[in-house]
């Protein structure tokens, strides 16, 4: 049965109504995995204190930043215009980042406020009491809001509505009141170092089969996907999705190196860009996975990090997880898509736009644009390898988000309500005419295809690195 | 003029008012008390330009494509505080300057908008009500919070003119109210225009930072890079 | 919770499309899919040696094989495979070969 037929009008409350799934956290209980022994992974226990913990996490967590996003919101509803949920279901109240939010700022006012303490009626403080209040919030922070910060540019106040959110699935990640998705990705993460449980035996087979199609389809048995070099110009780091699903992307950047004369690496370890600490709200995660990349770089003496088309990947190893990992920056960070722009600029690889004459317009995701600074880049080189682009509408720090965003890919029990809000996505692609859709995030290649499937578009979904290696004269 | 509106155009005035300040001090040093984090990344944009960009958004209604969309919240938004203003005005004007009210232009001049503004937020009050999203918000703060100013916004309207010799009340309620307003807005929703710096300064930081806006050239990396 | 109806029979599919329980697959089920999920209306021999391969590899170790494996192992090049289930090996093949949703931004 397709999408099509499973997602009429979706009930509210039969989405922030889905149980806690325990399945797998029993599972890595019983097996006693390293992460939960040592205690970065939480599970869910019924016998701790929960709400009370939650409290206490609410207040240890508090920054200055969070606090006055908490105070300062009016209830002028702004917000509801700018979300893709509100503005796919107007008939849903509960669609408003401002509902969202209040559902985590409620609980700030009840504890760390000064009016809600004394007033919680007047103010509409409360209190979750049982872990089933925390179930139900649950649902409401990763199932209902993908974190794409469209709000946050569009509150008349500033209050940052997707930081918020990021907050309150931090602390219940930290009780292990998580979806089932989440925890798997999490556990993933903390015990392979990647987010797909790829192993090193993996990684490092494919990249080598990766290396022969290349040397076959160039002929050029020196083509070489160096591992673990030092003193390179920059070290690649991609998305472990790369390697297990779709390493025609290691390929393409593999070619493009290689007619740059480039001098580069991939590192053995510590070469997963990606970060599910931000999706999840754990700093720790963020931190663990972030500092891998950068001691990998240190350890190589590389004088860059490359990072892979990738938009959390981004995000979290350009910017965030300095912060998480209070790691002070000491190499310059950059996403592929510089790199490719310096090559044409410096004339190191030759690109004819006229092998990609197909219309194609660009996808900004959420991460790379409204939370990342890349708003030019990207055109400029698609300009350069494309001769018909075309510009969606809205755009950069306005475009909407794939629906895909927040870590929601992981979390199969609210897609239908994802592909429902998915709609004024597909309406914005629609209107481009345009029959390739680019964009530079691997999450948003997989958010794009579910909505083109599910709204029967007639469109693909290609990368930049596809299309700058599609353009390449050699 | 009677004692008791003398009492309260002075005396209380000042004291509420201290009141006010006293407790936006405390205010201020609560919301100091929460860490704040640092960037440790390399800045690609020019974070200083980005928050004054950030800070100064109220007057840039084409900023934000909420506003671009429904541009009558913004003619609203800057009657309701043009009101606020105005009346706040003219509490320090009464008592302190009165002879610019025997001016009759500039009495219709402050009427005027604080006619508008009590417009404005009868039709802010009806939404607040009628539509379902909104009504699911609102908290009985921000109802009474409207409601009081509209009062207050009425009352200031007839009070303006400042007719103590013919009529004193209006003139009592309106700086009884004052009184009450200055107590009790630093509890309220009322006082969110104290966080605008906050929430608008880490805002235009973050933003500026990554080059979101006001983006370098080039990445300015530390020397030697 | 969605569906799949063969021959009479109902069949319990995630909300992204896998199977619920991957006991219940038998070939009937994977024509069902693919036709379903990937739009293939008939399962040509390069699909089925692609499917049976991931399934038995996922009976054997019970995770699915890297594409990589799937290449060597069908002799197909990686672009084969992407014309064979344009979904890719992750939401196309493993879907079809019964397989449970995999782990991770896919
Ligand atoms: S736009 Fe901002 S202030 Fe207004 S309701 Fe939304 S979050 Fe609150
Ligand atoms: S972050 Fe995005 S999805 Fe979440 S409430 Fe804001 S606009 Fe909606």
């Amino acid at each position: 049965m397709s999408d099509k037929n499973i997602s009429k009008k979706i009930k509210i409350e039969d989405v922030t109504s889905l149980p806690l799934e325990l399945e797998s956290q029993q599972k890595a209980s019983k097996e006693k995995i390293g992460s939960v022994t040592e205690g970065k992974l939480t599970l869910y226990d019924r016998q701790k204190r929960n709400v009370e913990r939650f409290h206490e996490l609410l207040r240890k967590k508090m920054t200055r930043q969070l606090a006055s996003s908490m105070v300062a919101c009016v209830h002028c509803g702004m917000c509801a215009e700018s979300c893709h949920y509100c503005l796919s279901r107007p008939d849903d109240p509960q669609m408003t980042p401002v509902y969202k939010a209040d559902q985590i700022r409620r609980i700030f006012k009840k504890h760390i406020d000064w009016t809600g303490r004394v007033f919680p009626k007047w103010v509409k403080a409360g209190s979750p009491v049982t872990d089933e209040d925390l179930n139900h919030l649950k649902n409401i922070v990763f199932g209902t809001c993908s974190a794409c910060r469209r709000c946050t540019f569009n509150c008349p106040m500033g209050v940052d509505t997707a930081l918020l959110i990021r907050f309150a699935r931090g602390i219940l990640t930290d009780l292990g009141i998580v979806p089932e998705g989440v925890f798997n990705v999490s556990r993933d993460q903390w015990e392979t170092g990647n987010q797909m449980a790829v192993t090193e035996e993996d990684y490092l087979e494919t990249l080598d089969w990766m290396k022969e199609e290349l040397q076959e389809e160039l002929d050029n048995p020196d083509i070489d996907i160096p591992i673990d070099t030092e003193d390179c110009d920059f070290m690649y780091t991609i998305n472990p999705r790369e390697i297990k699903f779709d390493p025609r992307s290691i390929s393409h950047a593999a070619k493009i190196f290689h007619f740059a004369d480039e001098k580069w690496t991939m590192p053995k370890w510590g070469w997963d860009q990606t970060n599910f600490g931000l999706f999840s709200g754990d700093d720790k995660l963020g931190a663990y996975v972030a500092k891998n990349v950068y001691e990998a770089a240190e350890r190589l003496r590389a004088k860059r990090i490359v990072i892979s088309e990738c938009g959390h990947g981004y995000r979290s190893t350009r910017w965030e997880g300095y912060n998480w990992a209070e790691y002070d920056q000491n190499i310059p960070a950059e996403s592929v898509i510089l790199t490719l722009m310096r090559y044409i600029q410096n004339g190191r690889i030759k690109v004819n736009p006229a092998k990609n004459s197909e219309p194609v317009t660009f996808h900004d995701s959420c991460n790379i644009a409204r939370s990342g600074g890349l708003l030019e880049e990207p055109r400029w080189v698609l300009n350069k390898v494309c001769s018909d682009y075309r510009e969606m509408s809205p755009n950069r720090r306005e475009n909407f988000c794939c629906a895909g965003g927040g870590g929601l890919l992981s979390m199969a029990e609210y897609k239908p309500l994802r592909m429902e809000v998915a709609k004024i996505k597909a309406d914005q692609l629609k209107a481009t005419g345009a029959k390739l859709v680019c964009t530079i995030c691997h999450n948003c290649v997989d958010g794009l295809t579910d909505l083109i499937k599910h709204y029967d578009l007639d469109m693909k979904v290609v990368q930049v690195l596809e299309l700058v290696s599609h353009a390449l004269v050699v | 003029m009677s004692d008791i509106l003398y009492f309260l155009e002075n005396k209380v005035q000042i004291v509420a008012l201290s009141f006010l300040l006293f407790v936006y001090i405390l205010r201020i040093f609560w919301l100091f008390r929460f860490k704040s984090r640092k960037e440790q990344s390399y800045s690609e944009g020019n974070a200083t330009a980005c928050i004054a960009h950030s800070m100064l958004n109220v007057a840039m209604p084409w900023a934000m494509e909420s506003i671009r969309k429904k541009p009558f919240f913004y003619i609203q938004f800057i009657l309701f505080h043009m009101g606020v203003i105005f009346a706040i005005a003219a509490t320090f004007i009464i008592p302190y300057g009165p002879q610019l009210f025997n001016i009759q232009a500039v009495v219709w001049i402050f009427q005027f908008i604080v006619g508008m503004a009590f417009i404005v937020g009868m039709f802010r009050l009806y939404r607040r009500f009628a539509n379902p999203s909104i009504r699911l918000i609102s908290s009985r703060d921000d109802y009474f919070s409207l409601i009081l100013m509209i009062f207050y916004f009425g009352v200031a309207f007839l009070a303006i003119p400042n007719n103590y010799h013919r009529s004193e009340w209006p003139l009592i309620l309106f700086f009884a109210l004052t009184a009450f307003f200055l107590i009790y807005v630093p509890f309220s929703k009322i006082g969110h225009y104290l966080y605008y710096p906050f929430t608008r300064f880490f805002l235009g930081r973050t933003m500026g930072h990554r080059g979101v806006y006001a983006k370098r050239k080039k990445c300015r990396y530390p020397e030697g890079l | 919770m969605p569906e799949l109806e063969i021959k009479g029979k109902k069949i319990d599919l995630n909300e992204d499309g896998f199977l619920q329980n991957p006991e219940e697959w038998d070939d009937e089920v994977a024509k069902a899919l693919a036709k379903a999920e990937e739009g293939i209306e008939n399962m040509s021999e390069d699909h089925w040696a692609v499917v049976n391969y991931i399934r038995e590899y996922y009976l054997d170790k019970n995770l699915a094989p890297m594409v990589r494996k799937v290449c060597k192992n069908s002799g197909f090049t990686l672009k084969y495979i992407f014309e064979l289930f344009p979904s890719g090996p992750a939401k196309g093949a493993c879907k079809v070969a019964g397989l449970p949703k995999p782990d991770g931004c896919v």
